[in-house]
């Protein structure tokens, strides 16, 4: 069966540019989620969270489904990267963004009059809060985990918090220059 | 949808207006602060309370694998050290217990975090290697009053 290139269908510009922009914002995503594996600990399982910046302005720029997805696929193709696919940690990576992603949504959808600033401090909280949910849950069933979770959700807080005035700053700068 | 900012990007050329318009990115709206003040009160609250039952007596060791302690040390004044080898699920984690406090020695996990974590000694530390499911906690003598109140 042949077809001319009149007859294959194009897919309209609008829907390519939204693709575009998920893709480039997966791909920030995903070198930002490396760099912050290089960086040096500064505890268990805590990240500044540099990558979520790419899963708010995924939300704001393209629509939660969007932002969702690009939450999944950032672990994955990090972790892919970096070597550590379906080993603990990301399966720990994982469970952490599925869950930021998903509060990030309904908290974007449901609370009024909260900004980018306050979807962030959501988003890093659950994060860290199902992390220590996920290890104590399939790894070590031991709740002396939770002694360490109090400190961390503070660094949590203030890292979601500057994460968040970081996408606002960006979004505003993208909108004006469209 | 505010984005958190109220200002046009304009102003920010102008260099002396920088510091204020910083403020303007981070400060967020009332709501924000509003959730982060209700946030900050639960970490404090359950800091203390963690804080509270761990710090009851003197620090002790605990090195659990997974659901079962392995081994409970007091914190040695000096002396000589205690190596402990924890089987976990990959293989021997070896752990030092000396006056600075428990670390983890050699683990067969690729990561090495849980050595890179160095020492711990005190009230409510804990160092995890989660590829070999072993986990050091330092608790308070009296620690079971925890255990009760988390069954």
């Amino acid at each position: 069966m042949t077809h001319s290139i009149k007859s294959i269908p194009r897919p309209p510009l609008a829907k390519l540019e939204e693709k575009s922009k998920w893709l480039t914002l997966l791909l920030l995503a995903v070198g930002l989620h490396i760099f912050e594996a290089a960086l040096p600990s500064l505890g268990p399982w805590f990240k500044p969270g540099l990558a979520n910046i790419m899963t708010l302005l995924a939300l704001v720029l393209i629509g939660p489904r969007a932002a969702f997805m690009l939450a999944i696929w950032r672990v994955i193709v990090g972790s892919f990267l970096i070597g550590t696919l379906f080993t603990p940690t990301f399966v720990i990576s994982l469970a952490g963004g599925i869950a930021s992603a998903a509060v990030m949504l309904l908290a974007w959808r449901a609370i009024p009059n909260i900004t980018l600033i306050g979807i962030s401090l959501i988003g890093a909280l659950a994060h860290m809060s199902v992390q220590f949910i996920t290890v104590e849950s399939l790894f070590i069933h031991q709740h002396a985990l939770y002694y360490l979770l109090p400190p961390l959700l503070l660094l949590s807080a203030i890292t979601g918090w500057v994460n968040g005035g970081l996408a606002a700053y960006i979004v505003s700068r993208i909108e004006e220059s469209d | 949808m505010r984005y958190g900012y109220n200002g046009p990007m304009a102003t920010l050329a102008s260099e002396k207006d920088l510091p204020q318009n910083l403020w303007q990115w981070f400060k967020g709206s009332w709501t924000d602060r509003l959730i982060l003040l209700i946030s900050l009160i639960g970490i404090f609250a359950s800091w203390q309370w963690i804080h509270a039952y761990v710090s009851s007596g003197p620090p002790m060791v605990m090195i659990y694998h997974d659901d079962q302690l392995l081994a409970r040390y007091p914190i040695p004044e000096a002396g000589k050290p205690i190596h402990f080898h924890a089987e976990g699920e990959l293989g021997d984690s070896e752990i030092l217990i000396d006056a600075n406090g428990a670390r983890f020695v050699s683990s067969p996990c690729s990561s090495g975090y849980c050595i890179a974590h160095g020492q711990r000694k005190e009230h409510g530390d804990i160092i995890a290697c989660v590829p070999n499911r072993i986990l050091i906690a330092i608790e308070g003598d009296s620690s079971d009053a925890l255990d009760a109140i988390v069954e």
